[in-house]
């Protein structure tokens, strides 16, 4: 922490920023640094463009970087190694190499890491997504997502989704089970048998489905005018015979 | 089926008792469009002694098509366009069939693109363009020297080529009345403040881009339009080789919320823009976000130029009334995804003219809405698959940076990138080989679903 309120009180002039991040981090390649010149040189180029953009970029950046050496250790128990800070303006990171991760670095137990893998990207992505860089032809990105394999995918993030959904459908399906039931004297197996339960049971399953979340509900209304908006643009000229009036969609 | 309508109405014009059902009332469904044509045609009068004026307003690639096919099939035509030497700030792509239905010279193409980059937000870069064959390109062309051709071609075909800038019609009170336009003359004087002139026509197409005055003039409505904002930048020799026919597509919520970054290379420097519908007011940032992201590659440029235009999003409510048609940017037809106009606006002033040269027979008699209403029916019928499948790409794939994730990936797949030159090249949804169809299907929902998957993770990092 001490070293990001430290960072922040030097966001004003950047030209110090270089140095002093050289004297809180000792290990640095020598090839990084000076592949990182020209994004130093754009860097201030940008501010002079819009110098509020200078101090807001170097605020952001310690946010993911601090938790990250942490995290770094916790997540992937193969490597410990602190969390490297470049020049302010790239995304750098040791398992990152020539353009996609390196697996190798994410091994746990001879296997890899998969959830690792999936962390490492999530912050690179938020980096970037806050700190936009240039694509340069002399390190291309060239990470597919796909390498990760379905399972890793469905073990982290379908699967808890999955349990939720299952869980909700189980507690409406008992309940509402139980007051057909009491209100009818129908039970379970006879109301399989008859048409409108297994209505009410498809409405059940499918709004569960659906309707995760209290904004869905509003979500799933604006799809349908959605999908249906491009083709009523097309259409206006058609409904003019009638109307012989503006028709302004 | 156009060739069954004519040979029917011929027929009834010989026929002498009139058959008791066709009616002159407008029809709402377009389907009965053909009996309405019908019978309007029948009580066309022929024109005595002379041939039908049309007038053209616009001379870009819309009016300077429309105005050749007139008059090659002898309709009087006259094209009216402002300003003769309009360096139009526009992309300047041309797919391949262009080339050869409009037998475009292979001198007016500056560059053919043959191979192009998308960059996601996360700088993750795909080159497509490997399944091209030897003879498939997308021309790059100046807008300047591609509308002079088509304009020149015209003027050979029979065209007066009028340097005008229109002003007001006057509608005609039936059927057998004129046009009235009201233009202003400038003649090639530049600076000058123009003569005013008064032109009676038959018939008007209106081809006057995306600020069209004859839509304005016949209430054709409104449209959403994105701003498309270019700069020209001359880069160094050793830069400009890497763009030699490479073009590049920048997506991300940094470049554009709802469109794409782009860096096209012309003749002899790079275009880099940017454009959206949603935050115009924001326009200025995204294109400094353009430049950052392009930054190394076009490092050392110096900016010539700077433009900026708007682009319409879909069709007016109204494209034609009375003998008053919209072809082109004025009438809408820009895509969506790709934002692709001139092959479009060159096509449809075709499709317009050739309507116009059918229902009146060469010229020979005068035409009425039904006539234009046809050319209508054509292009919603031809080009309907082609703008509603991108408008879907769009929606699905610009919505947001997973979803543009998941597109760049998607654009790594040789299916995806030969079905999408396919359909960009020669104009037409060709429905592939179904398995391949469901294994992109499958491929696409598994790349939007782990985009997303990871910008959940995203959104618990920022909390």
């Amino acid at each position: 922490m001490s070293i990001s309120i430290a960072l922040l009180s030097l966001s004003s002039p950047p030209s110090t920023l270089l140095p002093k991040t050289h004297f809180f981090f000792t290990h640095k390649p020598t090839l990084s640094l000076t592949s990182t010149r020209p994004s130093f040189f754009t860097f201030r180029a940008s501010a002079a463009d819009n110098g509020a953009g200078v101090s807001a970029p170097a605020a952001t950046v310690e946010e993911p970087k601090v938790p990250e050496a942490p995290e770094g250790s916790v997540g992937s128990n193969g490597a410990v190694e602190p969390e490297e800070v470049m020049v302010l303006t790239k995304f750098g990171d040791p398992k990152w190499i020539n353009g996609t991760w390196d697996l190798k670095q994410f091994q746990k137990d001879g296997q890899t890491n998969w959830d690792a893998v999936i962390d490492a990207e999530v912050r690179r992505r938020k980096w970037l997504e806050d700190n936009p860089e240039s694509s340069s032809n002399d390190d291309p990105v060239v990470f597919d997502t796909s390498i990760i394999p379905w399972w890793a995918w469905m073990k982290r993030f379908h699967l808890p989704e999955a349990e939720l959904l299952n869980g909700r459908a189980a507690m409406i399906g008992f309940f509402m089970a139980y007051l057909v039931d009491s209100l009818t004297g129908v039970g379970l197996v006879d109301q399989m048998g008859n048409f409108f339960c297994k209505t009410l049971l498809f409405v059940a399953v499918v709004g569960v489905l659906l309707i995760r979340k209290n904004e869905d509900i509003e979500t799933v209304k604006k799809l349908l005018d959605e999908t249906t908006f491009y083709d009523k643009q097309w259409q206006a000229t058609w409904q003019d015979e009638t109307s012989g009036g503006n028709k302004k969609e | 089926m156009a060739s069954v309508a004519l040979k029917s109405f011929t027929a009834l014009r010989r026929s002498t008792s009139d058959p008791p059902h066709f009616t002159t009332q407008p029809l709402t469904l377009p389907h009965q469009q053909q009996r309405f044509r019908v019978s309007a045609s029948r009580t066309s009068p022929k024109l005595s002694n002379r041939n039908l004026r049309v007038a053209v307003i616009g001379g870009g690639p819309a009016g300077g098509s429309a105005a050749e096919t007139l008059a090659k099939n002898g309709i009087e035509t006259y094209l009216i366009e402002r300003k003769l030497d309009n360096c139009k700030p526009c992309g300047g792509a041309i797919p391949l069939c262009m080339v050869g239905e409009f037998d475009l010279p292979l001198d007016i193409i500056d560059r053919k693109v043959t191979k192009m980059k998308m960059i996601s937000p996360s700088n993750i870069a795909v080159d497509i363009g490997q399944t091209l064959k030897p003879h498939e390109y997308i021309g790059m062309v100046r807008r300047e020297v591609l509308d002079a051709y088509l304009r020149e071609r015209a003027e050979k075909n029979g065209a007066s080529v009028i340097n005008g800038l229109f002003l007001k019609m006057d509608f005609p009170r039936n059927n057998k009345e004129p046009y009235v336009l009201y233009y202003t003359e400038y003649d090639n004087k530049k600076g000058g403040m123009g003569e005013k002139r008064r032109l009676e026509v038959d018939a008007v197409i209106g081809a006057d881009g995306a600020n069209s005055r004859v839509a304005k003039s016949i209430n054709a409505g409104d449209y959403d339009y994105a701003i498309a904002f270019q700069e020209r930048v001359r880069i160094p020799d050793e830069k400009m080789i890497y763009y030699e026919n490479l073009a590049e597509m920048y997506v991300g919520d940094d470049v554009s919320p709802d469109f794409y970054g782009w860096v096209f290379p012309k003749c002899d420097h790079v275009a880099v823009g940017t454009g959206t519908v949603t935050h115009k007011g924001d326009i200025k940032k995204f294109q400094l976000a353009t430049r950052k992201r392009a930054k190394d590659k076009i490092l050392g440029g110096k900016i010539i130029r700077v433009e900026a235009h708007p682009i319409p999003e879909h069709p007016r409510p109204r494209r034609l009334s009375g003998r008053v048609a919209l072809v082109g940017d004025a009438a809408g037809y820009v895509t969506k995804c790709s934002g692709e106009g001139i092959y479009f606006a060159a096509k449809s002033g075709r499709m317009c003219a050739e309507a116009i040269v059918e229902g009146s027979e060469q010229g020979k008699r005068m035409i009425d809405e039904g006539d234009l209403r046809k050319y209508l029916e054509k292009w919603d019928k031809t080009y309907w698959p082609t703008y509603k499948v991108l408008d879907v790409l769009q929606k699905v794939f610009y919505r947001s940076n997973p979803a543009r994730e998941a597109f760049v990936e998607m654009c790594a797949d040789e299916y995806v990138q030969k079905m999408t030159f396919d359909s960009y090249l020669y104009k037409k949804v060709v429905p592939g080989n179904p398995l391949d169809d469901l294994k992109l299907a499958v491929n696409t929902i598994g790349s939007l679903v782990r985009a997303n998957a990871l910008r959940k993770e995203m959104e618990k990092l920022r909390v």
